[in-house]
């Protein structure tokens, strides 16, 4: 307790009188003692409530990756799939556990892993989809060669399980012995995407690719829907794909417009409504993209009429690279590269959907996107002459500097402003004391 | 190794799951365990505009409240390798087929229908955090993805 020894009885009488009135320990040691680690470490799910105590977590192959993957499969419910989220190392998180219910367990607890894992709903069609597939993709090459065209067998749904490409263990033909909802679910996804014969009383099951494509098809329409993807993916993929560069160009070069010209009437749109897109389209464009076009819009208007801001998407056009977005994401996420190649091909070559309008915005988008990065590395001899708007933002700019460096000056104290004027070469700095000796 | 087949329990065998709280809080604490006292240093008040605040260590935080989608669950669980070969009578069967592959189990210990994420100085962007978009955008986009006419239920 007592930090010396010169102070003698007095000292440790006072200590003794505080220790008294107030449970003081002494300042190096903590108030509290931390339990030990435990070694045992929770881990924070989020799990479907469907799911019924008869689910199990079971490893099976990813059918992309190759890789064990974590699935939690419940005969009632059916197959889901876990997504750990975790945040990159340069935002550090963990995770502390405050158990609100009864007294007795209140017990608060920090995990520092910040892994939250989600059990997301799975199709196991894409499970059993290498097994399917791989007797005409997974051969050897020779294999191929001597027969190009090899027909694919009719097999029960045991022997594609087996067909898989096996792991040490595989829980998947231990889930259908015994499980019969299971075994049911997989061969119900089974029916949609296969010819079917019935040997005895057991299906047998074949791939037809075309019911493949059909199936994986509906699946991007189901998350096109009649709204939008979610808001990052819309983002990224549908808005800045298919957003035109912004001419702030003069309609000096008027060719690069004539490009357009299809879509003047769109752009006209623009500047007289105001709002992203076409009319039709303005309420599905998202907040963000809207204000950037009326942003674009009022600078349009500014610099000329005729300057056409950008080419606008028409809904057709968004709503097809939506779908294209949503394909090559699930095609990208659950299969495997050959059997994704496959199914594109069959996608280009199926009359199911026309892509053509999509495919002709976006080749007239490279072109412009072409143009307008020519126009601006060879324009920049009248930049300056064009450009009122920013020089008004290079003044801001300057006088906001201007400002800081005021604001500067007048924080410092006045010993700093006196030691400015000092040669303070030959002094000691404030941190050579900190340093190691 | 072989990863060993798991199956979700309740810890409170009588009654149910306490339940709990997740805060995410924006930095990294090295220690996984009990914090026990937690009033002390860990006090979240809720301002008068809602969003939950809190000083941890000297910090602001300001947090944000994320329920978790209609139709699921948080758990707070941990694995356990359990070794009760005979635990439920209907698992009988899968030991004795497959005695190779290793049984265990998830002990829940909590359950919760929100978290709370929080941050420096400033509410959370949802639009940014991995753990808001991962709860709600992809929830939506998994179920829509992976959702098929489940198996005609007079076969069950």
């Amino acid at each position: 307790m007592a930090k010396t020894r010169s102070k003698g009885g007095s000292g440790t009488a006072a200590a003794d009188k505080k220790s008294a009135t107030t449970p003081k320990t002494s300042p190096s040691s903590s108030v509290y003692t931390l339990p030990a680690e435990c070694d045992n470490r929770p881990k924070l799910f989020i799990l479907p409530k469907s799911a019924t105590s008869s689910a199990r977590i079971v490893t099976l192959q990813h059918p992309r990756y190759n890789k064990p993957t974590r699935y939690l499969v419940c005969p009632e419910a059916g197959f889901f799939e876990f997504t750990s989220i975790s945040p990159p190392k340069s935002a550090p998180r963990s995770w502390l556990i405050q158990k609100t219910g009864t007294g007795t367990a209140a017990d608060t607890q920090i995990t520092q892993s910040p892994a939250l894992h989600l059990a997301t709903p799975y199709d196991p069609l894409f499970l059993l989809l290498p097994a399917l597939l791989c007797s005409g993709t997974n051969n050897t090459d020779q294999q191929q060669q001597q027969q190009p065209k090899k027909k694919r067998m009719f097999l029960s749904l045991d022997d594609h399980v087996d067909a898989l490409p096996d792991l040490p263990s595989s829980h998947l033909s231990q889930l259908l012995r015994t499980c019969d909802g299971t075994r049911r679910r997989l061969e119900a996804r089974l029916e949609t995407v296969c010819d079917m014969v019935a040997a005895g009383d057991e299906a047998m099951y074949r791939v037809n690719e075309t019911k493949l494509l059909r199936a994986v098809l509906e699946k991007a329409k189901k998350v096109v829907g009649d709204g939008k993807l979610p808001g990052s993916m819309e983002e990224r993929f549908v808005r800045r794909e298919l957003e035109a560069p912004v001419l702030g160009v003069r309609v000096g070069s008027r060719a690069v417009v004539a490009a357009v010209v299809v879509d003047d009437a769109e752009a006209a749109d623009i500047s007289s409504s105001g709002s992203g897109g076409t009319p039709a389209s303005a309420g599905e464009e998202s907040q963000e993209s809207a204000s950037s076009s009326v942003e674009t819009a009022a600078t349009s208007v500014v610099a000329d009429e005729d300057v056409a801001s950008a080419m606008t998407a028409s809904e057709e056009v968004v709503k097809l690279q939506r779908l294209r977005v949503a394909f090559n994401f699930i095609c990208s996420s659950y299969v495997a590269p050959a059997i994704a190649e496959m199914l594109k091909q069959e996608l280009a070559k199926a009359t199911l959907i026309n892509f053509k309008p999509l495919d002709e915005y976006l080749e007239r988008l490279a072109k412009l996107r072409q143009e307008a990065a020519a126009a601006r590395t060879t324009d920049f001899s009248r930049k300056r002459a064009v450009d009122d708007e920013e020089e008004d933002e290079r003044a801001e700019k300057r006088r906001k500097k201007e400002a800081e460096e005021k604001a500067k000056k007048t924080n410092v104290s006045r010993g700093v402003k006196n030691l400015m004027k000092v040669n303070t070469s030959g002094m000691k700095k404030m941190s050579d004391f900190f340093k190691k000796k | 190794m072989s990863q060993p087949m798991l199956s979700l329990k309740s810890e409170a065998s009588s009654g149910e799951t306490p339940k709990a709280t997740p805060h995410l809080l924006p930095c990294r604490v090295h220690h996984t365990g009990s914090v026990e006292p937690v009033q002390s240093f860990w006090e979240p008040k809720v301002n008068e505009d809602g969003t939950p605040t809190a000083y941890f260590r000297g910090r602001k935080l300001l947090g944000k409240t994320a329920k978790l989608p209609e139709g699921y669950r948080g758990v707070v669980a941990v694995t356990c390798a359990a070794e009760e070969p005979s635990g439920l009578p209907e698992e009988g069967g899968v030991i004795d087929l497959e005695a190779e592959t290793p049984q265990g189990s998830l002990q829940v210990q909590a359950e919760f229908d929100e978290m709370v994420v929080w941050a420096h100085e400033a509410a959370v962007d949802a639009s940014a955090d991995p753990y808001l978009r991962g709860a709600e955008e992809w929830l939506a986009l998994a179920e829509k993805i992976h959702s098929y006419p489940s198996p005609a239920p007079e076969e069950k």
